[in-house]
């Protein structure tokens, strides 16, 4: 029997679900041909509440969140997260470097009142996470190789090595070496180093490596000009979970 | 086994006796014989550490001598001895595994010599004295010769090569330069200081397919073909790097997909007349190339000078160019290019570069190595873009039909962190320092004493690539270093070799039987397709291949003296592993092998043998314990101490009952934490060491097990005057091509799948990383 897939959004723009569909024609049809979507909000209007595998985009910003997020857990026998909000946090937590009230204030003015909202985080901070689909977009391609590993009951090929290696296979002349700064070298490969290859630097939207050095990163980064408040920035922006203390 | 034992091998009485009578003097036990039967003969009965093979013998000649030892002795090291040297038979004899020949006549103290380096080391050093001049080689028409063409003509030969293949060369990108298909001349830089990667791209790309495989019947063929190309304007220290590719890809194990590339590449190089600021080829005496191109470009101003390097470039230079004879003053102006050019690098080394693989050797604890590393990213780009680094991941990836897939080779390099990891979690090289200084060691030591060739050709683009700044060899050479200078070269010849196109192709294996040993541990039995046997050794392993999730070592645990299956205990622990006990019987696997040296059997007969079994290290020794079982008049007493961690995690229960109650075995066993039920002896593996009665003298301890464990069984046996001889210990690591290539089982300078992975304490004593 074909495992049922869900696919489930929290706090996001829904772009992963939305790359999702960029499979080609022939993708596509692969992949419903392996496996039965039950739940794709972007993409169907009927719904299940039976499904094996979860696969769940955006960060989890509000308490409300926090049970429907658990109920999906226990429902699904493996969870994927989907994105970079639900692999790292993402640019929701951007936020956290706020006070929540004055977070609220700032996005609702006078109606902050009537919302709620508490420190955005990954998903592996509230529930048990099988694997990634990392990326901001994730990459159709490796959404495929992580449905297909984990359909052979196999552990998804996820490089924990940094992007330089894939930048440098790609044949890319070096960000710093063409004036600008790069996160590269500290967040972890998959992407095919896309941005560089298109001409620009790695953000981080994959998070960090397992080990990274993230003092000589800083260091290098101060070396190729950028003040204290410039690569704080720079890691702020996808990697703040990682970065400030939980 | 007699560690000092010499068999001569010479029809001709006098150069036996002669050689036998220096090497008896000089303190080996000898033993000789007339002919290649009567060596074989010996070599049955008797282990011999070295052998002295001649090469023309009537009746079985020499290399068909080598060829059996191969097969069966991989272990036994052999010195050729001819007196008709030949290229042809001399890389012969190498591919056959021979570690070195001599020319007669023979001279008493290079022999001697030969043969006490090739007792010391286990990976064997190449030895220079006794190379001989380069070998008699029939002269080519036109190779080697130097022609003169014009810029124009160089024009007319891009164009004609244009119109017959993929024509690759060096354009300008962001104000570096980068190797990339070019469609026309004027794309074409000539003159650019490095490029990003080097051009061994082409000969081994970032990623390439080795095997197309179906999961469904579990058939699988071989993926080489790659299309004719023309790289040009290849720096001589590329054209080196590329020479130590095929020596690492052709000599042993030939390689099909490399080859496959190597013979479809015409290499045109060109002087580096414009060094990078990196660069410190001359150091490394690789800023020149004599061979290992068709056709090597020197700019002198008015035109081109030519050295032709093969017949293909001949060919080329006839068909596209009015090349001509250089006059006096063109070859005076291409020396003299070539000397202004040397003043231009900016760096150098500061010792000898021969004096790199001592100096090294003595500063492995150097405080260097942690202080330098301090900053390493782990970011592979030293790797990535090195033209002598060549190791190798290899990964399936399926469609998702789920049904057929390919096996692909990726860039893999030892500064990643997870490059020794092995699936149970553990890492033989976990810390910054020891990737950093392991990478040194191969670009100073390792590669040249495994290959006779530099491991750096001093390109400079890892120091330039290196964001931290800390890759360069050079800097790393100088900073262990004091003084002097450095000078001298080598030079080989492509070989014309073929691939075997199966070295990566498993063999159908079909499951015939599943045994659950644990909770985590099942044995497996095997029937090769076709039923023959694997013909392996105790203590070898195979690669075990389930299509479409991977391969994974596994070492065998059934003795070949057992009929024809083959067992193999897992634990599951890997996704391979995973996937293996999902099988049932009747499924295929892949399999290739056996390999890896396994236990020395010859030196354990008529020798008292104590097992030492930790956890699932009775893997492998059962394959041992059987074969001694089956033919136990062959030893003295035997004893299998056997240790798990709790009652539950007990192996073969039935055959440890069985061994229990043989007169054939003394066995104990312990574990660590009893339970309600156990009432056998507890505590760890090392408590039952006292408990046994053993005569130092005639002994000889196997011990495998994980490696926290050896530590404290050596220091035990050690306590009972065990001579580290006569300690061997099988190691586990990360062996990932089983073919000496893919770099990851690499124990300092040996490759656990090639002189392993069963080692004696002795030879360990020399490997730091080993325990």
């Amino acid at each position: 029997m074909k495992p049922k897939v869900a696919f489930f959004d929290f706090t996001s723009c829904e772009g992963c679900q939305l790359e999702a569909l960029n499979l080609t024609g022939e993708e596509l049809l692969d992949l419903v041909g392996a496996v039965d979507i039950v739940n794709f909000r972007e993409a169907m209007t009927e719904r299940a509440e039976d499904y094996d595998i979860a696969f769940v985009e955006g960060s989890i910003s509000r308490e409300a969140e926090l049970p429907r997020l658990q109920k999906i857990r226990d429902q699904a026998k493996l969870v994927v997260a989907f994105g970079a909000c639900a692999c790292i946090g993402g640019i929701n937590c951007l936020k956290n470097h706020l006070p929540m009230d004055e977070a609220l204030r700032i996005v609702y003015g006078q109606d902050a009142k009537y919302y709620d909202t508490i420190p955005a985080r990954p998903i592996n901070a509230v529930i048990k996470v099988d694997s990634y689909v990392r990326g901001c977009p994730p990459l159709t391609a490796e959404l495929l190789k992580v449905v297909k590993a984990l359909l052979l009951g196999k552990k998804p090929d996820i490089p924990n090595h940094p992007v330089c290696v894939e930048c440098k296979m790609a044949g890319n002349v070096c960000v710093f070496e063409r004036g600008m700064t790069c996160l590269g070298p500290v967040i972890r490969a998959g992407c095919g180093a896309i941005c560089v290859t298109g001409g620009r630097h790695c953000w981080g939207c994959r998070g960090l490596v397992d080990d990274p050095n993230l003092d000589s990163e800083k260091e290098i980064l101060g070396k190729y000009g950028l003040t204290v408040a410039q690569v704080v920035e720079k890691f702020k922006l996808y990697n703040t979970y990682a970065e400030v203390p939980k | 086994m007699q560690v000092n034992s010499v068999l001569v091998v010479d029809d001709e009485a006098i150069v036996r006796e002669s050689i036998g009578d220096w090497l008896k003097d000089a303190g080996y036990r000898v033993a000789t014989a007339q002919s290649g039967e009567e060596a074989l003969d010996l070599i049955e009965k008797q282990d011999f550490s070295v052998m002295v093979l001649d090469i023309r013998m009537p009746g079985m000649t020499g290399l068909s001598v080598l060829k059996e030892v191969k097969a069966k002795r991989p272990w036994m090291k052999s010195i050729v001895i001819t007196a008709y040297p030949s290229a042809q038979t001399t890389d012969e004899a190498k591919a056959l595994g021979a570690i070195d020949y001599i020319i007669k006549p023979v001279a008493p103290d290079n022999l001697e010599r030969l043969i006490r380096e090739t007792l010391v080391s286990v990976g064997k050093e190449p030895t220079v004295i006794t190379r001989p001049e380069v070998p008699p080689k029939p002269p080519a028409v036109e190779v080697r010769k130097l022609l003169v063409i014009t810029k124009e003509d160089l024009k007319s030969l891009v164009n004609g090569l244009l119109g017959e293949m993929e024509v690759v060369g060096v354009r300008e990108r962001y104000g570096r330069y980068v190797y990339d298909r070019v469609v026309s001349f004027e794309e074409l830089c000539l003159d650019y200081d490095v490029t990003v990667l080097p051009p061994t791209k082409y000969l081994l790309p970032a990623r390439e397919s080795l095997l197309r495989f179906s999961m469904v019947d579990g058939s699988s063929e071989p993926v080489t073909a790659d299309g004719p190309r023309a790289i040009i304007g290849v720096h001589p220290s590329d054209i080196r790097a590329m020479e130590l590719l095929d020596e690492v890809f052709i000599a042993a194990n030939p390689d099909p997909n490399y080859i496959a590339r190597r013979q479809n590449t015409i290499i045109i190089g060109v002087d580096d007349l414009n060094p990078s600021p990196k660069s410190f080829a001359p150091s490394m005496g690789t800023s020149q190339a004599e061979t290992g191109f068709d056709l090597l470009l020197t700019d002198i101003g008015t035109g081109y000078m030519v050295t032709v390097g093969s017949e293909k470039g001949a060919d080329l230079l006839a068909m596209y160019t009015q090349a001509r004879e250089p006059t006096g003053d063109e070859i005076a102006r291409q020396r003299v290019v070539r000397e202004e050019a040397l003043t231009r690098y900016q760096l150098s080394l500061d010792i000898s570069r021969e004096r790199l693989p001592k100096l090294l050797e003595e500063s492995y604890d150097d405080p260097f190595w942690e202080s330098r590393s301090r900053t390493c990213l782990s970011c592979g780009s030293c790797v990535m873009v090195c033209p002598t680094c060549f190791c190798f991941d290899v990964k399936d990836e399926v469609a998702l039909n789920l049904k057929e897939g390919e096996r692909l080779r990726f860039w893999d390099g030892c500064m990643l962190v997870d490059f020794a990891k092995v699936a149970t979690g553990e890492n033989f090289r976990h810390d910054r320092a020891s990737r950093f200084r392991h990478r040194i060691f191969r670009k100073g030591k390792y590669v040249i004493e495994r290959y006779g060739r530099v491991g750096c050709v001093g390109c400079g683009r890892c120091a330039i690539a290196c964001l931290a700044g800390i890759a360069s060899p050079l800097e790393a050479f100088n900073a262990i270093a004091d003084s002097a200078r450095a000078k001298q070269a080598a030079a080989r010849v492509l070989r014309q070799a073929m691939g075997e196109a199966e070295l990566y192709v498993p063999r159908p294996a079909e499951l015939v039987r599943v045994e659950k040993l644990t909770e985590r541990e099942k044995l497996f039995e095997f029937r090769l397709r076709g039923g023959q046997k694997l013909g392996h050794r105790p203590g070898q392993f195979v690669e075990i291949s389930v299509f479409g999730i991977g391969e994974a070592p596994i070492s065998i645990a059934s003795s070949p003296t057992r009929d024809g299956t083959l067992q193999l205990a897992v634990r599951n622990v890997g996704d391979v592993t995973g996937a293996l006990h999902a099988l049932g019987e009747g499924a295929v696997v892949g399999i290739r092998g056996p390999f890896g040296n396994g236990f020395p059997l010859e030196g354990l007969v008529g020798k008292d043998i104590l097992l030492v079994a930790g956890g699932i290290g009775l893997f492998p020794l059962r394959s041992l314990v059987q074969y001694i079982l089956d033919r136990r008049g062959d030893f003295g007493k035997v004893i299998l101490l056997f240790g798990a961690r709790s009652p539950a995690e007990r192996l073969f229960l039935g055959e440890l009952a069985a061994w229990g109650q043989s007169p054939d075995i003394e066995f104990q066993e312990t574990v660590d934490k009893g339970d309600d039920k156990w009432t056998g002896h507890v505590g760890v593996i090392t408590t039952l060491i006292p408990r046994v009665q053993i005569d130092p003298k005639k002994t000889v301890a196997v011990v495998v097990g994980p490696p926290i464990m050896y530590r404290f069984v050596v220091g035990e046996l050690k306590k009972r005057d065990l001579a580290d001889e006569n300690i061997i210990m099988s190691l586990e690591r990360r062996m990932k091509c089983g073919v000496g290539k893919c770099g990851h089982c690499q124990i300092n300078g040996v490759y656990a799948c090639q002189e392993g992975p069963v080692f004696t304490l002795a030879q360990l004593r020399n490997l730091r990383e080993a325990l």
